[in-house]
């Protein structure tokens, strides 16, 4: 999903179809536009249409056809197994463990979506000016920093024997030989950091602009009636700015999973003891670790029929609540 | 969202308080509340950046000080890169991963614009299920396709080439088409009708009437293409998995596995696979930034 919505488009709106078919008059030159407004379409479509099945639509029943099956990827035999995959993958602990353990990113990773940002991109809003533009520069590198350079960078710092971060918490007098990323209790927490970074990062800038189309009279006319700053914020700035946080919230839950998975793979493989796996890294080790592609495979349609149906949710919501909307008195 | 919309502007000056002409706080308040806030915001800048900083920094010290605590690389040494740019292919992977960014950047764009205009100009059958299908798609994670895609490569024989980089990452065309359909949409309808009744052609249209409106967009999605293509990391490491053929993310893995337990010359190679999109940031942020707000989640 798009942040279209962030943003709404002013009251400006083509038809669907302008001119319907155009230069329906008379002569060659309007059959010719009479011709193509036939074939046209296609012409232009064939592109999105393809890959749209070439890439996502055919793979998808391809993922749900191999997850009937029995294959290692090598060999020439792929029984039919009916639903053994699936069985399998919910009998054995790997696979429910990282379902939780990817609820838990979502749960850990929510605030870094909402209102950490938002926190930040309202301070900024409060003080325009020179100060604020090089902190809004300066706080959005980390969704342009390349990830694995970025997990790298966290690896190094976090050196269990000569890190930097160990050195100082040593300084500290902190204790100074903690293993980050090989305690199941600190690893997890460290990828959520790393992932939180870039979340925070662009979820600010999304919040900013937010804030830059809400409604000043309300602002001002609080400020004449002597509200202090915090109530400014609290009773006038947050209302308008629910929606986003709401939508960013969702946006997060849908897709925490994808955020985490390169950090997962380069920082801790999933370990220790499967403390930091997801379900997309779990059917990634299933696939290519293992070479378990019906497994593999199995997890690919729990997980996209899960977001479908979290996706379908939302649809449904919005619409409900539409509807309660225009049906309670104003 | 129209083609054309304004960047954000910064909020007017009028909507801090002593601009609009209200007393001040007193002086002590004042200074402690501004301090605070430099506080809050350079602790979050601090742990966000702190380690690519400090990667970087650790870069130009010496083998023997790799470790060393010192903030200040003095005197710099450029040892680590020489290494890195020796032992591995370095330019190669930055070269490869430049093709497949712009090339999945021009497919997509590609698709994106004549799918965006065809749905706004003409009547299309089955539109709303199209535009179904689109949503769908967007929310269907690249990692569940991996396993088919991974076979389609093997059985068509393009691993370790550039269709076989690019291609499949057509996946992710939906968020590229339903971008650009938006801006084709906030076009006024009447320029098209226009061009219809000068007796253009749908085609002529698209090339002399949209494309040029068209143009901030196209830079916007293409620069957001490119940036998260080239970040990319998962089908680079199962579609290219050889050293000369794959692309800097990857190669960073590799190279770390090749170079065990010694870190400056990875940590070189890290700063250069990131320095290609940090310096565009530098060089063009509002711009790179607007491309971000303008087109969502990545």
């Amino acid at each position: 999903m798009s942040t279209t919505a962030v943003r709404t488009a002013p009251g400006r709106r083509a038809p669907d179809a302008p001119a319907g078919e155009p230069g329906a008059g008379t002569g060659a030159r309007a059959a010719r536009g009479r011709r193509t407004g036939r074939v046209g379409p296609w012409l232009y479509l064939t592109p999105m249409l393809a890959s749209l099945v070439v890439w996502v639509y055919g793979p998808l029943v391809f993922t749900g056809v191999l997850s009937f099956l029995d294959w290692d990827l090598t060999s020439d035999r792929r029984p039919f197994v009916g639903l053994d995959n699936y069985e399998r993958l919910f009998g054995e602990p790997e696979f429910p463990q990282a379902i939780q353990r990817t609820l838990l990113y979502v749960v850990l990773m929510v605030p870094f979506a909402t209102f950490v940002p938002l926190g930040l991109a309202i301070m900024l809003w409060k003080r325009p000016g020179r100060g604020s533009e090089i902190y809004r520069a300066l706080l959005f590198l980390p969704v342009v920093l390349a990830p694995v350079a970025t997990a790298v960078s966290w690896q190094f710092v976090l050196n269990p024997l000569q890190g930097v971060a160990n050195a100082t918490l040593g300084g500290l007098g902190l204790g100074s030989d903690r293993n980050w990323l090989g305690d199941p209790d600190t690893a997890l927490p460290v990828v959520v950091a790393v992932t939180a970074a870039k979340i925070v990062a662009l979820n600010m800038l999304l919040f900013g602009a937010a804030l830059a189309g809400i409604d000043r009279r309300g602002i001002e006319a609080a400020r004449v009636e002597g509200a202090t700053e915090w109530e400014i914020t609290r009773f006038v700035v947050w209302p308008q700015l629910r929606r986003t946080t709401v939508l960013l919230g969702f946006v997060c839950v849908v897709l925490a999973g994808q955020w985490v998975f390169t950090n997962v793979a380069v920082l801790t493989q999933g370990g220790p003891d499967g403390s930091t796996d997801n379900v997309y890294h779990r059917l990634y080790t299933y696939g290519f670790t293992f070479f378990d592609i019906g497994a593999a495979s199995a997890a690919a349609v729990v997980i996209v029929l899960a977001l479908t149906a979290l996706f379908a949710l939302r649809v449904l919501a919005a619409r409900v609540t539409r509807r309660f909307a225009r049906a309670r008195p104003r | 969202m129209p083609a054309h919309a304004d960047p954000p502007t910064p909020a007017p000056r009028t909507l801090h308080r002593r601009a609009a002409g209200y007393p001040r706080a007193p002086r002590v308040g004042r200074v402690l509340r501004a301090g605070a806030r430099h506080a809050v915001l350079l602790a979050v800048a601090g742990a966000m950046l702190f380690p690519v900083l400090w990667a970087l920094i650790t870069s130009f010290k010496p083998a023997n000080d790799i470790y060393g605590t010192d903030p200040v690389p003095w005197p710099a040494s450029l040892e680590h890169y020489r290494s890195a740019l020796d032992d591995f292919p370095i330019v190669r992977l930055l070269v490869n991963t430049f093709v497949m960014a712009a090339g999945v950047t021009l497919a997509q764009l590609t698709v994106g614009v004549l799918a965006g205009y065809a749905l706004v100009r003409f009547h299309v059958p089955l539109r709303g299920w199209m535009m179904g299908a689109l949503a769908v798609a967007l929310v269907v994670p690249t990692q569940s396709l991996i396993v088919p895609h991974f076979l389609m490569l093997a059985e068509l024989g393009w691993r370790d080439s550039y269709p076989g980089l690019v291609l499949p990452q057509l996946s992710g065309c939906a968020l590229a088409v339903l971008l650009l359909h938006e801006h084709v949409k906030a076009i006024p309808a009447g320029l098209l009708g226009a061009a219809a009744l000068e007796g253009a052609t749908p085609w002529e249209t698209l090339r002399f009437v949209v494309l040029p409106l068209l143009r901030p967009a196209l830079g916007a999605v293409a620069v957001l293409v490119f940036i998260s293509t080239w970040n990319e990391y998962l089908w680079p490491l199962l579609a290219a998995p050889s050293r000369e053929h794959t692309t800097i993310q990857v190669g960073l893995q590799l190279f770390q596995n090749q170079e065990g337990p010694n870190p400056g010359p990875l940590l070189a190679a890290a700063m250069l696979a990131t320095l290609p999109v940090v310096a565009v940031y530098l060089f063009a942020s509002r711009r790179v930034a607007d491309a971000f707000l303008h087109s969502g989640l990545r």
